[in-house]
């Protein structure tokens, strides 16, 4: 049993009220600005291409130093800079009355204040303009995209969600799982008797793990990441691993994209570049990989040229330069085959739990 | 062990078309229905531009029996106000599978007029009823015929013969045919709509058969200046039309019959006496310059053959061989053929020759291509490695494959003479789009000729944007030969330069009110199928297609600029106004403040930003 820690157990009230008022100095910007007869602006960090690097130290990638500033001088820009308020404002409403939103939701409620987005791209958009220039995750701003995954085991939770405050919740109590949600994912992590956290890249896996007591064998909380982690995900997984001390290992197919589905959620993607705290950079990667695919004589399915293409692509990513992650990527290109997690289904269904798991988790100790 | 025969048999060209109809497009009564439309259709507009006559149409669709399902019978009417065919002919054009009149090279709709007899034989077979023709060429009399058409015998079975007096010239043919007309009524109907764009100085009624009429009337009364019957262009031609031209310009062998003595008897001046071959050839020598040339040519062969004109009497000349030097003839006293050498140094072979071997290289070539003179004939010749002075009746069939092959490669010969093509014009086709889309902007273009693989062809262009246009995205209305092309749309070559065009480059975004007319007049359109719908990427054509949509998406440009810089405008002013108490409202919040704060200077000053630009 891990002991509860009290600094540990307010982490989520905490960032809270750091969002809360990071706004308010924003607000307070803009008022005086206005005040005083000046334009106000946002300060934007560069998203684009050339300004996204590879930080060696924090393993992940980050953005450089460029930044553009959107005015509510420039004609062109005014329409957007009143957007990047409204959403300010928006969230703070959200935030404070503690209600969650969908990114469609958005879309929608800027019609009630005569903000006028062209398509939901369009707000998608000034979502992550507002992440950049707060630089959190709009999990924080309680906007949560429609996918979703799923996590069991035993871990303790107490929710911060209004109607829930203090109450709390097992997570092996129900066998599906529970969903990776607004509130699962503002709720404070407060006990749990793991020793380790399995994410698993497919639902119909997750679901035999639960049935073959994988958690108890194995002392583990399962998450189900359902194909590329979602960043709520990936945010919980941080902090099974930075709250709990949890080591976070990842299984996915036996493929180019189960190598990257276990990259991103080890050091994150380009996409989310001006956000942290999505990355667990001591997961490890425990398979499919390429090698298994011969010494488990998996039934394989041939590359198409897609798969082959996007080989090449990692190959050219900094965190591919080394280890395994170099090495199984030679691999796949050579055999140019690829085996999903189901293939070890030949071998009998509990196969990949009873003989798979126990021998790669055995061998991801000297990783 | 059985054994077996094989019977040969030719068959008629009817017969021929009759087996192989989904060639044509009449595959099923939906297709057929839609097909023979076109062929009559096109039929009636092409009489009419060869006659210059403002064309008429009138097409009618009936169904002989309406309540009953589809596909089923009906009647198809076209009558035209066009120049009409001599009655002498009309069962023959009618009633016969290849009796056509156009085998000219010049741009016209259909090919040989084949197409209608198609649909004739096409409506016979499904219905068993005959075809109605009304014609009157001298618009005084008009002669009907009913009739059938023997398929095996190829000739037509007329079962009613009748006339009256009229006032004016036309045609009208009527057919009964199985057709699906809740299929095809979409395409006929677009297809006649279509017609009418490209076809502007035509009036084309159309009523179908729910009784609805479709009427498309006149919109300019000046036709297009008409083509002209031109000779080949040497990358035009291939080896099999080479021999055939070749063939129609040399003098043929005589035919010796007791006609052809005569005459020769008569020039040398020995009717009377049987002269041995020595006195004959003799007496040639002396009268040689006054002997016609089919005389000298018998002469120089019994010189070789050494008879008189008692063996002459008994003999056939099957084939003479200049180049080889050999001449077969069949003697009928010993039933057999003979073969002889002949002796190139004899003052008779130079006449043989002359005579079998035609033109030289440099007259043929001058002669019977256009653009070619005697200079490029010349380095023609030297590209080619022939003697300008070679005959073309001389050449053995490698040398011919040579020339042929020759005549391809050689690449300074002019391009090909355009007069043979009738393009529509820029004002037609401008007046057609405006009439037919009312649109807010259109414009046109004419490109100079062009031609590919020596066939001369123009590209004509319009577009056409906003008005009436539904903004339900680009849409492509293409023409050959002022033929629309309705079906296989995907793989063409229009389509595919309009795909690759990079539209946003041109400010046109979205689903735009767009529309692309596209015309292309060749003699020889390269279609990708027999079924004539879409036509090939050749690189030339596909360039002349990229050039023409350029320029036009430029002026399109042009105006989507004008009028994007007249909405900037507008949706400029007053920006400041509502979006400055906005962010005002929203920071209020943010801030904790109760009070809004002064954001009166602010509007002010955006109202002078505005007013800078």
């Amino acid at each position: 049993m891990r002991l509860k820690n009290k600094s540990r157990t307010k982490t989520a009230e905490a960032r809270k009220q750091r969002l809360l008022s990071l706004l308010q100095k924003h607000g307070l910007g803009i008022y005086e600005d206005l005040d005083q007869g000046k334009f106000p602006q946002f300060v934007i960090p560069s998203r684009s291409v050339n300004n996204i690097v590879y930080d060696k130290k924090l393993r992940q990638y980050i953005l450089g130093s460029a930044s553009s500033v959107r005015s509510a001088r420039n004609m062109s820009q005014l329409r957007s800079y009143t957007q990047l308020a409204w959403l300010a404002f928006f969230v703070n409403r959200l935030v404070r009355e503690g209600k969650s939103s969908t990114l469609r939701d958005i879309y929608y409620s800027s019609q009630a204040f005569s903000i006028d987005f062209e398509d939901q791209p369009e707000s998608d958009n000034i979502i992550v303009d507002l992440e950049a220039v707060l630089s959190s995750p709009r999990e924080e701003f309680h906007i949560f995209p429609e996918e979703r995954s799923s996590v069991f085991g035993d871990l303790t939770i107490e929710y911060t969600v209004p109607g829930y405050e203090g109450k709390r919740m097992n997570l092996s109590d129900h066998p599906d799982g529970y969903l990776i949600g607004p509130s699962l994912s503002s709720a404070e992590l407060v006990d749990t008797s793991a020793e380790l956290v399995i994410a698993i890249e497919k639902g119909g896996l997750f679901t035999r793990f639960v049935e073959e007591n994988v958690h108890k064998k194995f002392k583990a909380i399962i998450v189900d990441t359902a194909g590329q982690a979602p960043r709520s995900t990936r945010n919980l997984l941080r902090r099974l691993n930075t709250e709990l001390g949890l080591p976070v290992v990842i299984l996915a197919d036996g493929d180019v994209y189960g190598e990257h589905i276990a990259m991103v959620i080890k050091s994150g993607s380009a996409n989310a570049a001006h956000l942290r705290e999505l990355t667990v950079p001591d997961a490890k990667w425990l398979g499919v990989w390429a090698t298994d695919i011969e010494k488990y004589k998996l039934p394989t399915i041939p590359m198409t040229e897609a798969d082959i293409k996007r080989i090449y692509d990692l190959q050219k990513d900094p965190r591919y330069q080394e280890g395994i992650w170099k090495k199984q990527l030679e691999v796949f290109l050579k055999i140019k085959r690829k085996a999903e997690l189901e293939a070890f289904s030949k071998y009998g269904l509990t196969n990949i739990t009873d003989k798979y798991l126990p021998a790669k988790l055995e061998e991801s100790k000297s990783l | 062990m059985s054994s077996s025969k094989e019977v040969f048999s030719q068959i008629s060209p009817s017969e021929f078309f009759y087996r192989n109809r989904d060639l044509a497009g009449f595959s099923n009564p939906t297709r057929s229905l839609y097909t023979s439309v076109r062929e009559f259709v096109e039929n009636a507009l092409d009489a009419c531009d060869q006659k210059r006559i403002l064309p008429d149409i009138h097409l009618s669709i009936k169904a002989v029996d309406f309540e009953q399902p589809d596909p089923k019978h009906y009647i198809l009417t076209v009558k035209d106000n066009g120049p009409g065919i001599d009655p002498k002919h009309i069962p023959l054009a009618f009633g016969t599978v290849l009796y056509g009149s156009k085998f000219g090279l010049k741009q016209a709709r259909g090919m040989f007029g084949l197409g209608a007899t198609m649909a004739i034989l096409y409506g016979q077979i499904t219905t068993n009823k005959p075809v109605t023709v009304r014609s009157s060429a001298d618009g005084k009399t008009l002669d009907e015929f009913v009739m059938l058409l023997d398929i095996q015998k190829n000739k037509p079975v007329i079962s009613k013969h009748s006339t009256k007096e009229v006032s004016k010239t036309g045609l009208s043919v009527s057919i009964v045919l199985e057709g699906d007309y809740s299929k095809a009524g979409t395409k006929i109907r677009d297809y006649v709509s279509q017609t009418s764009l490209i076809t502007p100085y035509a009036s084309i009624t159309f009523e179908d058969p729910t009784g609805e009429k479709f009427h498309y009337p006149r919109i300019v009364k000046e036709m297009p200046p008409p083509p002209t019957v031109i000779k080949p262009h040497p990358h035009g031609v291939d080896v099999e039309t080479l021999r055939r031209m070749i063939v129609d310009t040399h003098y043929q062998i005589p035919v010796i019959d007791n006609k052809m003595i005569e005459k020769v008897r008569k020039e040398l001046g020995m009717q009377r006496k049987n002269p041995s071959p020595k006195d004959i050839l003799d007496r040639a020598d002396k009268r040689w310059s006054d002997l016609s040339r089919p005389v000298r040519t018998v002469i120089a062969v019994m010189s070789f053959l050494n008879i008189d004109f008692e063996g002459l009497r008994k003999i056939r000349i099957d084939d003479l061989d200049v180049a080889n030097k050999k001449i077969t003839y069949w003697d009928f006293g010993e039933s057999q053929s003979h073969i002889i050498e002949l002796n190139p140094e004899s003052p008779y072979y130079k006449q043989l020759a002359n005579t079998i071997q035609g033109e030289t290289l440099l007259t043929f070539l001058t002669k019977r291509f256009q653009r070619v003179g005697p200079t490029t004939t010349e380095k023609f010749c030297e590209f080619a490695k022939f003697k300008p002075e070679k005959r073309i009746g001389s050449m053995t069939n490698e040398e011919l494959v040579r020339l042929a092959d020759a005549l391809q490669k050689f690449d300074e010969f002019l391009a090909p003479d355009p007069s043979c093509l009738a393009p529509l014009g820029e004002e037609p086709l401008s007046k057609g789009i405006m009439k037919f889309f009312n649109p807010e902007f259109a414009t046109v273009i004419q490109r100079s000729a062009s031609a590919y693989s020596g066939f001369p062809f123009i590209v004509e262009m319009g577009i056409a944007y906003g008005g009436d246009i539904p903004p339900s995205g680009l849409k492509v209305y293409r023409f050959a030969n002022r033929i629309p092309l309705l079906y296989d749309e995907g793989s063409d070559v229009v389509l595919k330069v309009v795909n690759e065009t990079d539209w946003s480059r041109y400010k046109v975004k979205g689903d735009p009110p767009l529309v692309i007319v596209s015309h292309i007049c060749s003699t020889r359109v390269p279609y990708k199928t027999v079924g004539k719908e879409n036509v090939a990427d050749r690189p030339e054509l596909e360039r002349e297609l990229k050039n023409a949509l350029q320029y036009l998406a430029r002026k399109l440009a042009a105006h989507m600029s004008r009028q994007g810089m007249a909405d900037m405008a507008k949706k400029r002013s007053n920006l400041y106004t509502k979006y400055v108490p906005l962010i005002a409202q929203f920071s209020m919040e943010l801030a904790g403040k109760k009070k809004e704060p002064n954001y009166k200077q602010l509007i002010r000053m955006g109202s002078e930003i505005e007013e800078q630009i």
